[in-house]
């Protein structure tokens, strides 16, 4: 079944079976075969040379007799031996006595093939062995015997080894292959069924699924025993994690609500505050001018200078209310994004501080062309509080100059508004933009403290950032990102 | 040594065993062909033959053991009667041995001067009186070859035969029993006729 799969460990082992035994049994087959070449080849030799020594001593009679009819016989005797091919009877003196051939005559080699004193000679040649022996008679030579055998045998003999040694080959690959099979149920199903699951856990991401663990070997069964551990833990660090994240959403979600609740209470306190402190500053307000225009004649110098500063008071008040409120506008309204020319914006406030203050002698650079993305009602807020700040600063200077423009660092646009005016101590940089917060008394320089808080949280808002630098009585720089 | 049953010319050699002397011999009697083509051509003389067979007979048979057998003494082979060999049999025995025994070639006159004889030729001049002579070596252990015809017949052991011009033999085993001598089966191979049984037990 999984023998067409080439990946698989199944077949891989499979194959390897296979192949160890069947290189195994060719290896042993081939030793054999040599084996049996050679041994038998030498009995061969030994054979025909045993037949030689018979043909050889029968026939000494008819050699010192000079008999070839008796040694006729002796070699047709031969003819029951189907192997041999040859033989010859020779005298003494070298000459063929008599020959034998089976079927047609062959060529005889010289006696002087053997050496003098060899007691035998025998050489191999195309399919035949070929045998001279020496004829001693009484320790006298008195002739040679010299046959000629063929290796029919020898090679019928290699055949059916080759023959049974593929059959053995054969049987044993077969053999090899059912043993690798039903050892594969034994070992491989665990893994397979390891496997299977571990692909379950990965597609369905069920972590309560279980490897099966009967039945395996020691190995396997540690493995199968670490995964099944490995999932418990998987299990319950997955239950860790959502219990913590559950926890976590509900702590949140509680937080939220506690948040939005507690800024709605503020925004509304705020707003009622701003708003309800209105009518009784109004009062204060109204009864003082009424005071001031019905009852100024009767009134001394010192008591209407005290209702100007009551009303110079209760104005800046108003000022102070309306600062809050917008800050609480700035918080709660929508911001719409759309592209937004900052220079225009910048040339419209410059004109209304000229309008407001036309005695100032003060130097306007403003950038052509510089843009933002951001809510166009909320970006004037922001410049009109800069560029405010920066007239207001440059004030005690007979002469200022103000810049406002752009600058790219490190692929981001910083706007920058910059002055020539007081500036302010670096160290207190931090308190800039907290509301209320002032680095200069109000008789210094008029303000509520609450402009820079206001461009901080609409800069906040639209995902930008808003910083300073300066000196005292050098100036100051503030820049920001939208 | 190196004995040609059927060129007995160049047997006579000298008699060692030493294989240089052998491996010598072989190459002289290379040397010598042409002179055995000769000799094939000019076909050796039937008493050339008869010397040779005379001798090699006793290869092929044993002999009882008996105070004849001593070492020291030599191996007789005797002429029964007139020679026909002449000088023939002693140039073919001439330094062989048997069984570690010089071979010698006597002339006798009497049978009962045989009774040191291994070997005895019955020349034809015998022939008259073969039946006496037969009766008086019945006592001894020696081997009776002859070319008288009918050798075998009157009791001789081994009797010359001649078929075309091949020299052949014919033997009486019933007659070499009686003598208490053995023939080698070989022997009886190439004989062309064999009368009587050999002993069981040889």
């Amino acid at each position: 079944m999984h023998l067409l799969q080439p990946a698989s460990l199944a077949s891989r082992l499979t194959r390897m079976n296979v192949l160890v035994s069947a290189t195994a049994l060719f290896l042993a087959c081939a030793a054999f075969v040599a084996f049996d070449v050679i041994t038998f080849r030498q009995s061969i030799v030994r054979n025909l040379s045993v037949q030689a020594q018979v043909l050889g001593s029968t026939s000494v009679a008819s050699l010192v007799f000079n008999d070839r009819d008796s040694a006729q016989k002796t070699l047709a005797a031969l003819h029951a031996a189907p192997d041999v091919v040859s033989a010859c009877l020779y005298s003494a003196d070298g000459r063929p006595f008599v020959e034998y051939h089976r079927d047609v005559p062959r060529g005889l080699p010289p006696v002087a093939r053997l050496q003098p004193g060899e007691q035998e000679a025998y050489w191999f040649g195309h399919g035949d062995v070929m045998l001279l022996d020496p004829i001693v008679f009484q320790s006298e030579p008195i002739g040679y015997i010299y046959i000629e055998s063929s290796l029919d045998a020898l090679w019928a003999r290699v055949r059916l080894y080759l023959f049974i040694s593929a059959g053995v080959l054969l049987g044993a690959l077969v053999a090899a292959l059912a043993v690798s099979l039903s050892f594969r149920k034994v070992t491989l199903q665990p893994i397979h069924a390891l496997a299977e699951v571990a692909r379950a856990i990965s597609q369905d991401r069920n972590y309560a699924v279980r490897a099966p663990a009967g039945g395996v070997p020691l190995e396997l069964g540690d493995l199968v025993g670490a995964f099944n551990g490995m999932l418990v833990q998987i299990e319950q660090r997955d239950r860790e994690l959502r219990d913590a994240r559950d926890e976590l959403e509900h702590r949140v979600e509680l937080r939220t609500a506690e948040l939005a609740a507690a800024n709605k209470e503020l925004e509304s306190f705020s707003y009622s505050v701003s708003h309800d402190l209105r009518a009784p500053l109004r009062s204060i307000d109204g009864f003082s001018l009424a005071l001031l225009q019905d009852y100024g004649d009767s009134l001394g110098a010192d008591a209407r200078d005290y209702f100007g500063r009551i009303r110079a008071a209760t104005r800046r008040m108003g000022l102070l209310i309306d600062d809050l409120l917008n800050l609480a506008r700035v918080t709660r309204c929508e911001i719409r994004h759309e592209r937004v020319n900052l220079t225009d914006i910048a040339r419209a406030v410059e004109a209304d501080l000229r309008k407001a203050d036309s005695s100032r002698a003060v130097e306007c650079h403003i950038q052509e062309g510089v843009e933002a993305e951001g809510d166009v009602h909320l970006l004037r807020v922001v410049l009109d509080n800069l560029l405010s700040n920066a007239w207001k600063y440059t004030s005690r200077h007979p002469s200022a100059c103000i810049e406002f423009g752009q600058m790219n660092s490190n692929g981001d646009r910083i706007y920058y508004v910059k002055d020539d005016g007081a500036g302010f101590d670096p160290a207190y940089a931090g308190k800039l933009f907290g509301a209320f917060q002032r680095l200069h008394g109000a008789s210094e320089f008029p303000g509520t403290g609450v402009g820079l808080a206001t461009v901080h949280r609409i800069l906040l808002r639209h995902g930008g950032r808003i910083w300073a630098e300066s000196e005292v009585e050098k100036g100051a720089t503030f820049y920001f990102t939208v | 040594m190196n004995r040609h049953s059927t060129i007995p010319s160049i047997a006579a050699s000298p008699r060692d065993c030493a294989l240089a002397f052998r491996a010598a011999l072989f190459l002289s009697a290379l040397a010598l062909l042409p002179l055995v083509s000769r000799a094939q051509q000019d076909r050796p003389t039937e008493y050339q033959v008869k010397a040779a067979y005379l001798f090699n007979f006793s290869r092929f048979v044993s002999w009882p053991s008996g105070p004849s057998s001593a070492v020291s003494r030599p191996f007789s082979i005797c002429v029964l009667g007139r020679d026909p060999f002449g000088p023939i049999l002693d140039a073919t025995v001439a330094g062989e041995r048997i069984g570690g025994r010089n071979v010698v070639v006597r002339r006798i006159s009497q049978p009962a001067q045989a009774v040191d004889c291994r070997v005895l030729f019955i020349s034809s001049s015998e022939d008259s009186r073969l039946k006496d002579i037969l009766a008086a070596l019945d006592k001894f252990t020696v081997l009776t070859v002859s070319d008288i015809p009918g050798f075998n017949e009157h009791g001789g052991m081994i009797e010359f035969v001649l078929q075309g011009d091949r020299v052949r033999f014919a033997v009486n085993l019933d007659s070499a029993s009686e003598a208490r001598l053995t023939f080698s089966s070989n022997l009886l191979k190439v004989a062309v006729a064999v009368r009587g049984n050999q002993p069981r037990g040889e």
